[in-house]
């Protein structure tokens, strides 16, 4: 709690975190070219063990 | 994926590009899949089946598995997952992620789609890193 009695950013996030892998999704943030950005990962679209020495995410097009 | 079993994740993310017209429709549809249990299959089956994604064809993949017809033509007509794919998409784009299919092997970054053997030395390579 800080001082104003509202609950630092940090909190609601992980709060957040909580909801979403009850939902069956997750977050993973791959490392590309230097630049960090956040993935939703749905449990439904994944293949494999979530502690795989290698993850490949493949982003791609049906058609 | 058998043949890394347990070393290897795979993770499916939706980039339907503008130039398909039909995609994003069939983006939806496996999504609605995804609810029903069937995620893998319905994928699978849409690529044996690209580029029909017409709507009666994407109703059609659903029944051929064996999913409630009235849901999945509720859920697809709803575009209930059109948000999620949508976050697909901006997510690739933040990557730079602009063609398909793009691979992030433990965050390296492969363009295009790969004979098997090169896809398979990549793993391999990255396995290693690991070690």
């Amino acid at each position: 709690m800080s001082l104003h009695g509202r609950r630092p950013p940090r909190v609601y996030y992980r709060f957040l975190l909580v909801i979403l892998a009850l939902l069956g999704v997750s977050v993973t943030r791959p490392s590309v070219a230097g630049a960090q950005i956040e993935l939703t990962v749905y449990a439904a679209m994944v293949k494999g063990p979530p502690d795989a020495p290698v993850t490949i995410i493949e982003f791609s097009d049906y058609q | 994926m058998k043949e890394y079993d347990g070393r290897v994740r795979l993770v499916f993310k939706d980039r339907p590009l503008p130039i398909h017209t039909l995609a994003r429709g069939a983006h939806e549809a496996a999504r609605c899949a995804a609810a029903a249990g069937k995620y893998w299959p319905y994928h699978d089956l849409l690529f044996e089946a690209q580029p029909a994604f017409r709507r009666d064809d994407l109703l059609r993949y659903a029944t051929e598995l064996g999913l409630d017809a009235a849901d999945f033509t509720r859920c697809l007509d709803e575009r209930r997952y059109a948000a999620q794919v949508e976050a697909d998409v901006v997510q690739a784009q933040a990557l730079g992620i602009n063609g398909t299919p793009t691979f992030l092997i433990n965050g390296r970054k492969v363009v295009g789609g790969l004979p098997l053997e090169e896809l398979r030395a990549l793993v391999e390579d990255a396995l290693k890193a690991r070690r």
